[in-house]
């Protein structure tokens, strides 16, 4: 552990816990070194990536910026819609061993492998680890899985690098929340630090809300969603966690539920909800 | 230093320094009495008395090598030092039992009276021509005897002063002890030497009162002890026996006993019981002259015990306060500890470990320790019942003579070669953390809880003994984690260290087992987060990290030099160096804050954790959660404690006050303290603190003056208005705060003398006040102030009456001149003529333009020229000839070529009035006077709230009666389309979209080395492996089998009205949660009935979004819109709860019979409401309505339900003719408890319809029970066939079978289920 103060730290923080605009804005860190300087630049090109700017993401890298922003510009390109080229692409630069050990590159293949929800392929980039977000990445992936044992050796190995890294924070929270029971609690403890550490990002009052919801205590969720919909009008899981704390709390949720269904027609709740309705009608008709 | 072989003494008197070596026996008066008494006591007695006690083990303690003692162990920083004074050599100190104050006796003659707490010497008393080396005061009066030793004769003469002092002295006064062989009396309040008392031949070298008798104990180096009286001032025994000087004499504090310790090497313990019987005072005076001749006879005090074991002389010895044990010290080095009883003492054990005489020691009063001091420059404490060497203090260059214990406080003083030291052992500060409403303390052994609200105080968990004995090993630091319930006490126990404990969570009241601390070595260590704790690791200057299983978790060095370490907000510490402090952020490795500040001592955090007070030593830094800094207080006295107050007004307490400091850096005294005390938290007017002994305390205070300066330091004015207005906040102190505060007009407020009233309005520009005020006071000078300030507003009317008050005429004159007002400007001229004043005369006519005016007024002053001049100038000819007459040939010659003007002034813009006045600021108070009066008392609105408002009904019935159903109608029509918009907002959500997006496609390409798990179980599947409830079937998304199991129980088939809820049990068991940056959310699956004891990884079952409670809550709403003739909504409703209901999960058996109980209430309630809306439509057919008004009386309803549709039924029958029938409804009417109006309206009907018979065959038959078909509204009655529907349970004809149920609209007629299952309990 180097005993130079950290530069990059709260550029990180920010970006870890959602706070993107805040870490694109605070990103011009003088006397930074070529690495901390690429790093930085990762950062900031996937914070503009998490705010949505895939466009500007994709035109501001050209092709001869180092692999890791290439690797970036691959997710803004998938996330824009070029799945496939994307795809292909990325696919032939993990190939090529001169490349393929890039860490942002393999996070990035983990990132889109998991949207595809290929888990196994995700898996092949990101198990060997390597940096904090690759462990990160991993426990999520092995959530996704439901094998939260696996996780949790993800987990264990981050908590042995850093323990009090924000991912390594993040990722017992994700675990805690995914195994329930009483570490929902120690989840709600560690959403409670950061908001105290850290500013109230619509990420932590998220997370905050979803261990209310799942205390039981869903009035309280509702004013920390509220205070989240309030930061960020938009956000696709305050506005789906909305729906489940107002159906819970037995008040109208339509109104959530339609800013959802047409601000991110992708989200896992309205894909859920159709998919739903679709069985619903079948199991009707196999009845009758 | 070894002392000299006595034929030295005296060698030199002039140059004598008060060492007991140079001074020998007086010659006549010892060697024949002392050695009679050996005598008599080796008779008496025998020899074992005073032999040396065979306790002594050999071998058991070696003495301590005296290389140990100059190891680099510095042990003098652990003494604290509280006061330290330089002066001659202190052979002689007093602790005053009360006051702060001790006296300390110089060699160089002086008495000095010190204050330790302020440090200040109060005075000095130089009578005593020699060293004085005993000095004490009395417990309770204002006295002090000291002892001095001079040579010369006390004059006789002075007895007359003495019985002076003797009146002064009986109201109180203290002890001295002086070289002059004479014992003086002092009273430090009339700062005299009350009287003196003679009879010592030789150096006195200590002296004491009793603490309950008259009495004064001295001894000296003429080999005798006396006890004196003070009140009578005489000797009143004499104690002989020891052949050398008696170094030291002492009562003991309770029996009749005194110690003494002589050069011979003895100590000798004296029975002084028959003393106590002769203290009458006449006695005393009789006595007087008996024992001066008698010397000897010894009858009053007898040598109980001679202790014999020092090898030299003994310079000390002194009683353990409650035990019988005695310890001595004496020019052989050794410390000696003795043990007496009844009949005998004898030598316990030997202390061995100075290094030259040992020239004090004492037990110590509250503990178990021994304090002994000597000539080799050491304080040495030791363990009373070990008899090991605790501690060793050492100085420089000082021997130290003299020790003396505070009788009631933990300090000691030590008299030493310049000065003296007032010190304490150990600190006395409990350690303690305050988190919300708890106050985490230790006392005794045992970690506290004390409860601010309840004050309730429990014993939670023991603490570790230190493993050495050792002083200042406690507790120093507390440190809390409320989440995690975990305590960190840190003390000075192997040079630094920190022990971690666990609270018990349901540990109110016990604390009687032992827990493993963890622990760990380091300087000072304090949470920095919920669950992880820094160490200060001084060696390395690192903080340490580590989490609650005490396991490093990361290092992080620090950016200065830190001698400490205080919590700073989560992840932060506060660091503290000499002359700096400094918050770090141990994540980021940088400094967020920094702080030049004299040395810190505590950390006072306000509870936003957005103000941090600095306690130093005399100062008090408030800076906020940057360092930035705001204010310092310097103080006098020393800083005790602190804590913020919720307003942000940092209360504190130095030694002896609590006082106050605003975020301006204003402070104040609240209150004065008697002991010190620490406080933990204020709330309010109250103060929570505890004291040096651990005890929890609540002081009242009276926050006004503090709360008001904030106030007015906040602008909030209208507090401060009403502050003035309710309380008694006055004084001088805050006038002059708020005047210096530039609120003149807020102190106005407070003061009642005029004067100072008068020019604080004029500060403020308040001139109705200072008019008021200035009529009171009515002086010339303060009208002129006036006049001047209204005159600066333009406030001409009080400048005239200034003026006018003070007969300022000029001025008035002038006033009326420049203000236009001619009227009174000639009555100015009159007055003046009347006056008169010529001159005042000739400027008001100049003033007013009058020319005649002028040269009549020049005329009768006799300036006749002027007169002429002016009458020429201005060409008033016939006036002008007529003064040339009289002037004759004085005739002055005007200046040619002048043009001639009459002056006057230019007329004034506003003529009579004031002229446009100043803005004086005056607002604020003005403006913040509303006292918040009105009246905000919310009315809850009524209406509508309770179902059961009888006015509604009322006013319903009498539509009712009065036209028919119109009142009905037309409440229906208002409620249909309401209805239709509502349910408008539930027909949009069907969207198509792919199925299966959310179950993970397995691909089976793991081709590398990799071997990927198989994917685990979804929760949701274990949902439904475990339940057969169609609800969590449901909110698995297992639509199918949820299907079928609603089918196989309840015979369902139609499932479309179930769909929303289907789809909104699905959406609510899950929730989203983003995770890492820009992949796919995770979904997190609900679970019900969470409890902080549930284990993880055991799936509970799935949260449903409706409870049982919330069908409660719609079924009032519900019965509300039936009250209110709601009635497709309260359909709406019931319907709503009778589909809700079979996907609903309740926990036992008693919830499923009110599931079941609910059933029927909705069943009865749509039914009834079903007939009701179709009785509606048949608007032509008045049979059929009335039989279904009928029908509808036969449902399960509520009483006021039942009343409304009777009383419905009743009017519809009535109406219809069939005046039987309405009879009977108004018989079950007035059965049913009506309202006054139903009961009225029943009553008519019975009296109108008599006997008249049913003008239509209903088909109705109240006499004969039966249930309504569901589907066709016709009675069943009993003993019909008919069928059910297995899920409501209504009824319905034969034919219906098979048909879908119109009541509940889901379950087949007639078809086979096995019955409602919605509780986990019923599958048991």
């Amino acid at each position: 552990m180097a005993a130079s103060p950290d530069l990059l730290f709260g550029l990180r923080n920010s970006f870890y816990l959602g706070a993107y605009q805040a870490a694109i804005s605070s990103s011009d860190i003088p006397n930074l070194t070529a690495n901390d300087a690429l790093e930085r630049d990762v950062i900031v090109q996937r914070s503009y990536i998490g705010i949505g700017s895939y466009k500007l993401v994709i035109n501001e890298i050209d092709s001869s910026a180092p692999t890791a922003l290439q690797a970036v510009k691959l997710l803004a390109l998938y996330l824009s819609g070029s799945k496939e080229a994307a795809i292909s692409s990325i696919q032939e630069w993990l190939s090529d061993a001169a490349l393929g050990n890039n860490p942002v590159l393999r996070l990035i293949a983990g990132i889109i492998y998991m949207h595809e929800q290929d888990y196994n392929e995700a898996l092949k980039h990101t198990n060997a680890g390597g940096t904090m977000e690759l462990y990160a990445l991993n426990v999520q992936i092995f959530i996704k899985m439901h094998r939260s044992d696996y996780a949790e050796k993800q987990l264990k190995m981050m908590q042995q690098i850093d323990e009090d890294h924000t991912l390594t924070q993040l990722a017992n929270a994700w675990l805690d929340l995914a195994v329930g029971g009483s570490k929902i609690q120690e989840a709600y403890l560690i959403f409670q630090d950061f908001s105290e550490k850290y500013q109230m990002t619509g990420m932590v009052l998220n997370g905050k809300a979803v261990c209310c919801i799942h205390m039981g205590h869903f009035d309280e969720a509702e004013s920390l969603l509220l205070e989240a919909l309030n930061k960020d009008a938009k956000d696709a899981e305050t506005l789906a966690n909305l729906v489940v704390c107002s159906l819970h709390l037995g008040k109208p949720s339509t109104r959530f539920l339609n800013q959802l269904k047409l601000l991110h027609p992708d989200h896992m709740l309205v894909k859920r909800l159709a998919t739903a309705e679709d069985n619903f009608d079948r199991a009707v008709q196999s009845i009758a | 230093m070894v002392r000299g072989p006595r034929s030295v003494k005296r060698a030199n008197q002039a140059a004598r320094a008060g060492r007991k070596e140079e001074i020998s026996p007086p010659p006549s008066v010892v060697g024949r009495p002392s050695s009679v008494f050996r005598l008599l006591l080796q008779i008496s007695s025998g020899s074992d008395l005073i032999s040396r006690s065979s306790s002594q083990i050999p071998g058991r303690k070696t003495p301590q090598d005296p290389t140990s003692d100059l190891s680099p162990r510095s042990d003098l920083q652990s003494m604290l030092t509280k006061f330290e004074t330089k002066s001659n050599r202190v052979k002689g100190v007093s602790f005053h039992s009360k006051r702060p104050w001790v006296l300390a006796s110089l060699h160089s003659g002086v008495v000095q009276l010190w204050d330790y707490r302020m440090g200040t010497l109060i005075d000095r008393f130089d009578e005593h021509d020699g060293p004085v080396r005993g000095v004490h005061f009395h417990k309770s009066q204002p006295l002090f005897v000291s002892g001095g030793d001079c040579y010369f004769v006390q004059i006789r003469s002075n007895n007359l002063k003495c019985s002076i002092y003797l009146y002064l002295f009986s109201e109180g006064d203290a002890l001295f002890v002086g070289d002059d062989y004479k014992i003086k009396v002092w009273n430090y309040k009339t700062h005299r030497c009350l009287f003196t008392l003679l009879g010592h031949l030789d150096y006195i070298r200590t002296v004491q009162f009793h603490d309950e008798h008259p009495w004064i104990v001295s001894a000296s180096d003429d080999q005798t002890i006396r006890i004196w009286n003070w009140q009578s001032r005489t000797c009143i025994s004499v104690l002989t026996g020891h052949n050398h000087y008696v170094m030291c004499a002492s009562f003991h504090p309770k029996e009749d006993l005194v110690v003494s310790a002589s050069l011979d090497q003895t100590i000798r313990v004296w029975d002084i019981s028959s003393l106590r019987k002769k203290v009458a005072p006449a006695d005393d005076l009789l006595r007087l002259g008996q024992i001066n001749s008698d010397l000897f006879g010894g009858v009053d005090a007898v040598v109980k015990y001679v202790l014999e074991g020092h090898d030299r002389g003994v310079n000390w010895a002194s009683f353990h306060p409650s035990l019988p044990l005695i310890v001595s010290g004496a020019d052989d080095r050794q410390v000696k500890l003795w043990r007496m009883n009844d009949t005998k003492a004898w030598e316990v054990d030997t202390l061995r470990g100075h290094m030259n005489n040992v020239s004090c020691v004492m037990f110590h009063a509250k503990q178990d320790i021994i304090v002994s001091n000597s000539e080799d420059k050491s304080i040495r404490i030791w363990d009373a019942t070990k008899r090991t060497g605790i501690q060793t203090f050492r100085r420089e260059h000082d021997r130290f003579w003299i020790l003396a214990a505070h009788p009631e406080l933990n300090l000691l003083a030590a008299g030493h070669d310049s000065g003296m030291i007032v010190f304490k052992l150990e600190r006395e500060r409990p350690a303690f953390s305050v988190s919300g409403d708890a106050l985490y303390y230790v006392k005794d052994r045992f970690l506290r809880v004390y409860e601010f609200s309840s004050q309730k105080d429990n014993q939670v968990v023991p603490i570790r003994r230190p493993g050495s004995v050792s002083l200042n090993q406690g507790p120093r630091t507390l440190s809390f984690s409320p989440t995690e319930n975990a305590v960190l006490i840190c003390s000075d126990v192997d040079g630094g260290s920190y022990e971690l404990y666990i609270v018990p969570k349901d540990a109110a009241g016990r604390g009687d087992y032992m827990q493993d601390a963890r622990k760990g070595a380091g300087a000072s260590a304090v949470f920095v987060a919920r669950n992880r704790f820094a160490v200060l690791d001084k060696s390395s200057n690192q903080a340490i990290v580590k989490n609650l299983k005490n396991e490093i978790v990361k290092k992080s060095p620090l950016p200065i030099g830190t001698d400490a370490i205080y919590y700073a907000g989560t992840g932060n510490l506060l660091c503290r160096a000499e002359d700096r402090v400094l918050i770090f952020d141990l994540q980021q490795r940088i400094v967020l804050g920094e702080l030049q500040t004299p040395s810190v001592k505590y950390i006072v955090w306000s509870s936003d954790m957005e103000s941090v007070a600095l306690l130093g030593k005399h100062t008090i830094v408030i800076a906020n959660k940057k360092l930035v800094h705001r204010c310092t207080l310097h103080e006098t006295i020393r800083v005790k404690s602190g804590a913020w107050d919720d307003k942000g007004v940092f209360i504190y307490t130095t030694l002896n006050h609590i006082k106050y400091c605003l975020p301006n850096g204003d402070g104040g005294i609240i209150k004065t303290l008697d002991n010190t005390i620490y406080i933990t938290k204020v709330s309010g007017n109250n103060i929570y603190c505890l004291d040096r002994d651990g005890k929890n305390h609540t002081i009242s205070i009276d926050s006004t003056e503090y709360v008001f300066k904030l106030s007015l330091f906040h602008k909030r004015y209208d507090h401060v208005m009403n502050m003035i207005r309710n309380s008694q906040l006055c004084g001088q102190a805050v006038i002059s705060y708020l005047q210096q505060k530039g609120f003149p007009e807020v102190a106005l407020h407070f003061v009642k003398d005029e004067k100072t009233r008068f020019n604080l309005a004029l500060e403020s520009g308040n001139i109705q006040i200072a008019v008021a005020s200035a009529k009171e006071i009515d002086d010339k000078d303060h009208w002129y102030r006036l006049g001047i300030e209204a005159l600066r507003q333009g406030n001409t009317s009080i400048v005239e009456y200034a003026y006018q008050r003070t007969k300022n005429f000029e001025r008035l004159s002038f006033l009326y001149l420049i203000t236009g007002n001619e009227e009174k400007l000639s009555k100015m001229l009159k007055i003046a003529e009347i006056k008169n004043d010529i001159m005042g005369q000739f400027h008001n006519a100049m003033y007013l333009g009058d020319v005649h005016e002028r040269i009549k007024i020049l005329e009768h002053a006799g300036h006749l020229p002027l007169a002429y001049v002016t009458a020429v100038s201005h060409g008033l000819k016939e006036i002008a000839s007529r003064l040339a007459t009289e002037l004759g040939e004085n005739v002055p010659t005007l200046p040619e070529g002048k043009k001639r003007s009459l002056l006057l002034p230019p007329s004034s813009l506003i003529c009579c009035g004031d002229w446009p006045m100043l803005r004086v600021m005056r607002g604020i108070f003005d403006n913040g006077l509303d006292t918040g009066k009105a009246g905000n008392e919310e009315e809850e609105d009524a209406s509508n709230a309770d179902w059961g408002d009888e006015e509604l009904d009322i006013v319903d019935v009498d539509d009712m009666i009065q036209n028919a159903d119109i009142g009905i109608t037309a409440e229906l029509d208002d409620g249909i389309p309401n209805e239709d918009n509502e349910e408008g907002g539930w027909d949009l959500e069907d969207l198509e979209l792919p199925p299966d997006a959310d179950t993970p496609k397995a691909s089976g390409n793991a081709t590398s080395l990799f071997v990927a798990p198989t994917p685990g179980m979804p929760v949701s599947q274990i949902w439904i492996q475990k339940s057969s409830l169609a609800g969590e079937h449901v909110a698995a998304g297992n639509f199918d089998t949820a299907m079928r199991l609603l089918t196989r129980q309840l015979g369902f088939k139609n499932f479309a009205p179930l769909k929303p809820l289907f789809m909104d049990l699905l959406l609510g068991s899950h929730t989203y949660m983003n995770a890492f940056a820009s992949a796919p959310a995770m979904s997190i699956a609900v679970e019900r009935n969470w409890s902080e004891s549930a284990s993880p990884n055991v799936r509970g079952p799935p949260a449903l979004i409706f409870k049982f409670f919330q069908m409660d809550e719609k079924l009032k709403a519900a019965y509300r819109a039936t009250t209110d003739g709601k009635f497709p909504e309260a359909l709406r409703l019931f319907l709503n709860i009778l589909h809700a209901i079979p996907l609903i999960v309740v926990d036992s058996r008693r919830e499923v019979d009110e599931v079941k109980e609910l059933i029927e209430i909705a069943r009865e309630y749509v039914l009834g409401l079903k007939i009701e809306v179709k009785r509606k439509e048949l608007k032509d057919n008045s049979v059929r309505q009335q039989e279904l008004a009928a029908y509808f009386t036969n449902c399960k309803l509520q009483k006021i339900h039942s009343r409304l549709v009777l009383t419905n039924a009743m009017t519809i029958c009535y109406k219809g003719g069939n005046f039987a029938t309405a009879a009977n409804f108004a018989r079950m009417l007035l059965e049913n408890g009506p309202t006054e109006i139903q009961a009225k309206k029943a009553r008519q009907v019975l009296q109108h319809a008599g006997d008249r018979q049913d003008a239509n065959q209903l088909n109705y038959d109240y006499r004969n029970p039966f249930v309504v078909c569901g589907e066709t509204y016709v009675p069943i009655y009993r003993g019909q066939k008919d069928v059910s529907c297995p899920y409501c349970g209504a009824r319905f004809v034969p034919s219906a079978e098979g048909h879908l149920c119109s009541v509940c609209e889901l379950a087949v007629v007639g078809a086979d289920a096995s019955g409602l299952l919605c509780s986990p309990a019923q599958s048991r």
